[in-house]
């Protein structure tokens, strides 16, 4: 069925994580082990593009929630960017924007990070 | 009853064995020597019995087991021993008891009888029994039935040894010269007969090569040594040159039986590796039928593939490498521990020959460089596909150690077997899959209670509000919850919420929320209050990934006002003068943020109702219903819809809505819940009482009910 794959590029000490695909309750675990992969290693900072992501869903939403405090705890973050308008309004409606910060782009995210 | 048949056959022969040693005592004791040919045969005669019954006796003994070689063979060599000591010892432990003893044995006393009868019998017992040896060797593993030549053959040795009674008559020197020498080409003749040398396993061979060297020494040591005209030559021939020449023979049969068995089995060694393996594949292939048996139990099967694995190409370890998504599972290991499968996978993952390859293919550990860290002296491995359904499913790998490399016959073996590896594999898993499938079944079953019993049965009646309510479950069930609350006073309060995940714990989390709602609004009117206060409570009971889009508002029928707040959820449509409003305040969803944050960006809005107003709350599964090209329905069709129906009543918007749904999901199976739920304020309307109405039913077009 839909397909989902995520690959990571390390820019220094930040981590950005590209999802490709639908996230959803199914092909949500396979996010979760690429972000539990980067705190493994000790990385938190980290900036995810969803530009290449077609679908997101609750369960692919609640990924994200359950490693922001451990990533926030050691300094880090979890940085969103990219979103298409539609994924963005899903963000949008749970109130994720009051929680997370989210860029057009990458680059601003990463940018971010290096202020 | 048989068994008591046997054992009386048995009582029986040990009776008679004794009771002609009997007679033969009691004949050695009162006619210790003489030289009377006739008494001589007549003791000798008794000697042949009690020779007779005893290899009977022993016979049973050995017959009822299963006869390994190998042991016979060593049973041969220790009595060989035994005899040996016998032969070089008896003079000097004779000599220690009494005086010239050469001398008294044409005198004995009863003493030294009962010695020499003593004696004579150890020889007897050994003598038998390495007969009988001889005898089970010769017929083991013939095909065809050749007790004739064996009977012959005992026969003359028999006669050769009875010959030898009438020692005295020089002029018939010729006849017992003729039966001996008949004897001898006839033990040369079935010694060659030897097919079980075949059969043995080639470490078995090796050890054999050596028995045979030492035993037949022994043989011939004991044959040269028996001969001398020692103690024991004198006291044997006096006793019976029956005897006599009976050990004789067999010593002869001995030394010549055992060095063509030498000879034979250097001649089966070089081959005997080629008939192991051709052994072990026949055997292979009985354990292939066993695969299909254990399909049922998949940890089972792996085992016993690995177990085969090993034994089809003679290898070291052996294990199984799945394709399970992404990710490659490693199991079944046998003799290998996981770190070390784990570095040869790598090595032999990374090679990419493994992409295309559909065959067994080798490769050697050497060319690696992280052996040291192997535990083992891994040399080679062989790689065997495992396809089933055109598809690879993932490999079986073995390993050898120490320099040993897989040859063509191996791979011809693991070709063979990985195919029939695989398909019990396969099998077994679309066995596991289905039951896996079944259970979760009954669980979506449990959660689909569980939501059906969770969500309102009836609608409240209130004067001057129509409610209409649509709800239909996926397949797996979502997490949607919609209820009422009547709060007196004319209040209604109205909830409708969305747990993300799905299947039965979505179902749970749901319950949890109903009884959070139940009892906040008893407490708390305000809806901002409400939610801030459910998310604290959630804060103890969700799991951390999981929360929960949440809508709650209160319409006022007296004061004709509506009051929301959103955590989360989609927004709430206002529809009024034929335009669709979205009523959007801020709020985060439960359980996505326990600071102060959530309280501090929750919003309350506060609407005065004008007639015809109408209130739609829904959850995603609308806006995200798809078609068969997997577009969402979405806010736009959703807008559409409502606003062609902006005069209809509650009931008739809900229908139109989910017609309007039902045509664009056409062909195309739903999989999120459905709630739609429609608040249509009608200054005219008055409630006829309370109504039941039904939610949850299968079919989509009966499931529009209103009040």
């Amino acid at each position: 069925m839909a397909e989902f794959n995520t690959s990571v590029k390390d820019q220094g000490e930040i981590s950005i994580v590209n999802l490709k695909g639908f996230l959803d309750a199914h092909t949500a675990s396979i996010l979760e082990n690429t972000l539990s992969n980067q705190i493994e290693k000790n990385k938190y900072k980290i900036v995810v593009n969803f530009s290449n992501l077609t679908y997101i869903s609750s369960a692919g939403l609640g990924v994200f929630m359950a490693f922001i405090e451990k990533v926030r705890e050691n300094g880090g973050d979890i940085k969103l960017s990219s979103m298409s308008d539609k994924v963005f309004n899903i963000f949008d409606l749970l109130g994720f924007p009051l929680l997370y910060e989210i860029f057009n782009s990458e680059e601003e995210a990463v940018k971010k990070f290096t202020e | 009853m048989q068994l008591n048949l046997q054992k009386m056959f048995k009582n029986l022969r040990l009776q008679a064995f004794l009771g002609i040693a009997g007679i033969l005592l009691l004949f050695k004791l009162f006619i210790p020597v003489n030289d009377s040919v006739v008494l001589m045969a007549i003791s000798d005669v008794l000697v042949l019995l009690t020779l007779a019954s005893l290899i009977l006796f022993f016979f049973e003994s050995i017959s009822s087991k299963n006869i390994n070689p190998l042991s016979l063979v060593m049973n041969v060599g220790i009595l060989n021993v035994v005899l040996f000591c016998l032969i070089t010892f008896s003079g000097s432990i004779f000599n220690l008891f009494f005086d010239n003893i050469t001398e008294r044995f044409q005198n004995p006393g009863l003493l030294l009888s009962l010695a020499t009868f003593i004696y004579i019998f150890i020889i007897l017992a050994c003598i038998s029994y390495i007969f009988l040896a001889f005898k089970e060797l010769y017929f083991l593993k013939q095909k065809r039935n050749v007790s004739v030549y064996f009977n012959t053959m005992v026969m003359f040795i028999a006669l050769a040894s009875f010959s030898n009674v009438f020692l005295k008559y020089e002029e018939l020197n010729f006849v017992k010269s003729t039966f001996l020498i008949i004897s001898i080409i006839l033990i040369i003749i079935n010694s060659l007969k030897i097919s079980w040398i075949a059969f043995i396993v080639k470490k078995d061979k090796i050890s054999l090569l050596i028995l045979s060297v030492v035993i037949s020494t022994l043989f011939v040591v004991n044959l040269s040594n028996s001969q001398d005209a020692g103690v024991h030559g004198e006291m044997l021939l006096s006793f019976s040159p029956l005897l006599t020449k009976f050990m004789q023979i067999m010593m002869i049969y001995g030394a010549i039986y055992f060095s063509i068995l030498f000879f034979t089995t250097l001649f089966h060694l070089p081959t005997a590796e080629a008939f192991d393996r051709k052994a072990q594949e026949v055997s292979s292939l009985q354990y292939f039928s066993k695969l299909i048996t254990e399909v049922l139990d998949f940890n089972d099967l792996a085992e016993t593939v690995t177990d085969i694995a090993t034994k089809v190409c003679n290898a070291h370890a052996s294990w199984i490498v799945l394709q399970e998504g992404t990710e490659m599972r490693t199991l079944a290991n046998k003799n290998i521990g996981f770190i070390d499968a784990d570095i040869i996978n790598e090595y032999v993952f990374k090679s990419g020959k493994t992409e295309k390859k559909f065959n067994t293919f080798f490769m050697t550990v050497k060319k690696y460089g992280d052996t040291e860290k192997l535990s083992e002296n891994y040399s080679s491995i062989a790689i065997a596909p495992l396809i089933a359904h055109n598809e690879l499913k993932g490999f079986l790998l073995a390993a050898k150690i120490n320099d040993f490399i897989f040859d063509e016959e191996d791979k011809n073996a693991l070709d063979t077997f990985s195919d029939y590896a695989s398909v019990a594999i396969e099998n077994s898993r679309l066995l596991e899959e289905s039951i896996e499938k079944e259970r979760l079944e009954k669980e979506l079953d449990v959660a689909r209670e569980i939501q059906r019993k969770i969500l309102p049965s009836k609608s409240p009646a209130i004067d001057n509000l129509s409610i209409a309510s649509v709800f239909i479950p996926a397949f797996e069930v979502g997490g949607d919850y919609y209820d009422f609350f009547e709060l007196g006073n004319n209040k209604l309060g109205f909830v409708i919420a969305d747990v993300s995940g799905k299947g039965i714990q979505a179902a749970f989390v749901m319950a949890e929320i109903k009884g959070i709602f139940e009892s906040l609004t008893k407490m708390i009117e305000s809806p901002k209050e409400i939610l801030i206060k459910a998310n604290d409570i959630l804060k103890r009971a969700l799991e951390r990934k999981t929360f929960v889009s949440a809508a709650y508002g209160i319409i006022d029928s007296k004061k004709k006002v509506l009051k929301i707040a959103r955590a989360g959820h989609c927004p709430i449509i206002l529809l009024r003068n034929g335009k669709v409003k979205n009523l959007r305040p801020s709020g985060i969803g439960l359980g996505l943020c326990f600071t102060s944050r959530f309280a501090e960006t929750m919003e309350e809005i506060e609407i005065k109702l004008q007639d015809d107003d109408a209130i739609v709350l829904y959850t995603d599964g609308i806006t995200e219903a798809k078609n068969k090209k997997m577009e969402d329905f979405g806010d736009n069709l959703f807008e559409q819809a409502l606003l062609e129906c902006v005069q209809e009543t509650s009931e008739g918007i809900a229908n139109k809505v989910m017609r309007e749904i039902t045509d664009f999901t056409k062909n195309n199976s739903q999989h999120d819940d459905i709630t739609l739920v429609i608040l249509k304020w009608n200054e005219k309307f008055k409630s006829n009482g309370e109504q039941e109405w039904q939610n949850s039913t299968p079919q989509l077009k009966t499931r529009v009910k209103s009040v």
